[in-house]
């Protein structure tokens, strides 16, 4: 059976930056969502969103390269610097990345557009135009660190990270690689923040799979992780991938479909060559959301019957399009390697019909493997296996 | 994890164009037959000055498979996808029906509904954040045309979109080559769309980067790009299941390969050594001996056209032809690796290579490689190489087979 090692985890979270700080917010079972103060909420029905503060850029990058990046470069450079100095060595000519993220550098685009409006369309300033690809992050990592296997950066709603996991996940397993930096990458602004709130899906607390929860809370940062062919100290495995899609999504709200989330998870376990008996926790997608949350314990009850395994849900703690999804991701590689399962931040009591058993204290548990899931808006499922050992 | 099986052949069994020239196959390929460009002063986005007038744009009007309602809550980005998409699943489904449940889309876009976002900015600096109508920038993410093409066509297997920026189509067609190895689905709706908007319009002017007339790809006296847009998808199937339910196979994909400059966010490395890995990647997966026809990045840019034919030179030799379908209908940034792939399958088809158009005088910082001036030459083509690379250095290359 093939896998991979994730062999170093740097994170820049909201309320953690560092992997060891991040593992204490877990642990801590406080949220890390706070009131907007970054721009002006008024007006709005959501006023809180989960943001990383404290986080001093030049730590990790110097000044000269900095000024070349936006928020999002700026986050993944420093997230993959973290990675880096905690895995051991890779060979920079057969590595190559793979990031997610949801919404990508529309900030920038913002940024631009108003001094293409000040200035005129000929006089906006090219180092804007030129992070204001999506992928100005990724290229970004491979320029610093000369990483020249493959570069693609996903971008499918909150499933960008796990996608692009899968993708950089198959290159290694493929052989087009000997290991990659894979991860994701998220900003909370006023654009996308404000159209969120225009189409209902704001709340002000992440309570995923709680009976009171009323919206997602959106949350930002990045996360990477250096993935391996081989890895003898590694926090876990990357097992298997799941790929589905439920057509009962329209293009900006989740479907409400369980069997397409159970086709998933079936995808992911096969891949991974597990059955249901060798899943010990699901990470699960939950945001907090009516409808996503719904589907996602129906489908486990349906998947899973009265077996069905503990569930987390972490985005009570960071919110929903955390670096881009992949602190779920962290989360559970770090469950995997402590050995215990987190608090779900938030949740308190479920719907009447909800019959999952979703973990409210931290829970110690032999974790051989964790199901991870990621639903999206529009209808895009992916799920990973996530496996202690390294077959 | 399921390794990708690279014995497994992948068949092309649909493809769908949308451009300057033409919108479909046949109307794109009756302009290549005729060296007719679809280069013109720019229509819409007229209110702006900008320092170029030219462009590649979609003027005629759009066969749209979906609703008028639909529509409306749709980009211009993700019309041109459903547009591509259609012609594709059409003409896969001609023998026998597409099965759709275990379909993925894999879609590359560098600015998915960019252009309804500016409207929407510009709405709010007029009406205000509380008055401006946010279901305009509903379709925003890149994730868009992916969605929009799983939605209409009740596509089940997932949705996958990347934003590599120009190499994002060819980046989608590969991990659509890849899933299908490992199975992680039976069919591929795999492309790429993107409308032109202002900030790309207004950007790769400012990076000063545009040609003022229309591109001339490796010539002397080129200046830049032209910016097109449009959108192209291809079908996808392993080929046992292609020939199983009856399929007409147009052409094989037989690999890809893939790689990074790691050199300059915007510039590709000068010695084209990214590019050449993605070439020499992509024919050694594919286990060939050598290509007869390479379908160039070939932008117009003097950074892009002297590093690849450099990278060309090196990874098949000067002997191949060589030649940039950018002179007929622009730089489609995200779209552009799967419009050129459905150049390069048609050309297999046809056994006839498109032209570089306007080339009047080979570039002296360009290798000296045959770049098949003014008209189309018929060519005995068995393998095709078309080449796809992106700001930040990313750099994809699609190896096709021709199927008789």
């Amino acid at each position: 059976m093939n896998r991979v090692a994730v062999t170093g985890i740097g994170v820049v979270a909201p309320g953690a930056v560092g992997v060891d700080a991040f593992r204490s917010l877990l642990a801590g079972g406080r949220t890390a969502i706070t009131e907007v103060d970054r721009f002006d909420v008024e007006g709005l029905r959501g006023r809180h969103a989960a943001l990383v503060r404290d986080f001093s850029a030049r730590d990790f990058i110097a000044p000269m390269k900095m000024r070349r990046m936006n928020v999002l470069s700026r986050l993944s450079v420093a997230a993959a610097k973290m990675a880096f100095e905690d895995a051991p060595p890779v060979d920079p000519a057969t590595t190559g990345v793979a990031i997610g993220t949801a919404f990508g550098p529309v900030q920038t685009s913002v940024d631009y557009m108003r001094e293409y409006v000040e200035k005129g369309a000929s006089l906006a300033p090219p180092q804007l135009f030129a992070e204001s690809v999506a992928n100005a992050p990724g290229s970004h990592i491979a320029i610093e660190w000369g990483l020249r296997a493959f570069n693609v950066t996903v971008t499918q709603r909150e499933s960008s990270a796990l996608a692009a996991a899968m993708y950089g996940a198959s290159q290694i397993v493929k052989g087009a690689a000997a290991a990659a930096v894979i991860g994701g990458v998220e900003e909370v602004n006023e654009m996308i923040f404000s159209v969120l709130d225009r189409l209902g899906s704001l709340g002000n607390e992440s309570r995923p799979f709680d009976r009171r929860r009323d919206g997602l809370v959106p949350g930002e940062g990045s996360a990477m992780l250096i993935a391996e062919a081989e890895g003898r100290e590694a926090y876990g495995y990357l097992a298997g991938f799941g790929i589905a899609r439920d057509t009962t999504a329209s293009i900006s709200n989740w479907g409400d479909d369980p069997h397409a989330v159970v086709t998933a998870m079936r995808d992911a376990m096969d891949d991974a060559g597990l059955t249901m008996r060798d899943i010990d926790a699901i990470y699960a997608s939950a945001n907090s959301t009516r409808r996503a949350d719904r589907v996602e314990y129906c489908a486990i009850q349906e998947l899973f019957g009265d077996a069905a395994p503990p569930v987390v849900a972490t985005k009570g703690y960071f919110g929903e399009y955390a670096a881009g999804g992949a602190l779920q991701l962290v989360a559970a590689l770090l469950a995997i390697d402590e050995q215990a399962l987190h608090p779900s931040c938030g949740f308190e009591e479920g719907d009447a019909e909800m019959r999952i058993d979703v973990v409210r204290e931290r829970r110690p548990a032999p974790l051989r493997n964790v199901l991870v899931n990621s639903i999206s808006a529009g209808g895009g499922i992916v799920c990973a296996v996530v496996s202690r050992e390294a077959a | 994890m399921r390794k990708p099986d690279p014995n497994t052949r992948i068949a092309i069994t649909g493809a769908g164009i949308v451009c300057a020239i033409g919108r479909d196959k046949a109307e794109v390929w009756l302009s290549i037959r005729e060296s007719r460009d679809g280069i013109r002063k720019l229509s819409r986005l007229a209110e702006e000055t900008f320092p170029t007038d030219l462009a590649a744009e979609v003027l005629d009007e759009l066969r749209i498979p979906v609703t008028k309602r639909e529509a409306k809550r749709l980009s211009r980005t993700d019309l041109l996808a459903l547009v591509a998409a259609n012609e594709a699943i059409e003409q896969a489904s001609e023998n026998a029906p597409l099965p759709r449940k275990r379909a993925i889309v894999s879609t590359g876009t560098s600015t998915g509904g960019l252009l309804e976002g500016e409207e929407y900015y510009f709405e709010r600096l007029v009406r205000g954040r509380a008055r401006a109508h946010a279901s305009r920038v509903l379709q925003q993410p890149t994730s868009g045309p992916s969605d929009a093409v799983a939605k209409a066509f009740g596509l089940g297997g997932g949705a996958i979109s990347n934003a590599t920026a120009c190499a994002s189509a060819g980046a989608a067609i590969g991990i659509a080559a890849d899933y299908l190895r490992s199975r992680h689905a039976d069919v591929a709706i795999a492309g790429g769309s993107d409308a032109l908007c202002r900030l790309t319009y207004s950007g790769f002017n400012v990076l000063q980067a545009v040609d003022e007339a229309p591109c001339t790809p490796f010539d002397a006296n080129r200046k830049g790009i032209t910016l097109g847009e449009g959108a192209a998808y291809l079908v996808l199937e392993r080929w046992e299941d292609a020939t199983a339910r009856g399929a007409t196979i147009l052409a094989e994909l037989c690999s890809y390969g893939a790689s990074c400059d790691a050199h300059h966010p915007t510039a590709p490395a000068e010695d084209g050594r990214g590019a050449e890995a993605a070439m020499r990647a992509a024919i050694t997966d594919a286990q060939v001996s050598g290509v007869d026809y390479v379908n160039a990045h070939g932008t117009g840019t003097l950074l892009n056209d002297s590093a690849e034919s450099r990278a060309i030179q090196s990874a098949v030799g000067t002997k191949v032809p060589v030649s940039s379908s950018k002179s007929y209908f622009g730089h489609t940034l995200g779209a552009s690796g799967a419009l050129e792939a459905v150049i390069s399958i048609l050309a297999l088809q046809e056994q006839l290579a498109p032209p570089t158009l306007r080339l009047r005088e080979a570039a002296s910082d360009c290798t000296p490689l045959d770049y098949i001036p003014h008209t189309p030459r018929p060519l005995a083509m068995e393998h095709v190489l078309s080449n796809t690379f992106g700001f930040g250095g990313s750099n994809v290359s699609l190896l096709f087979r021709r199927v008789l």
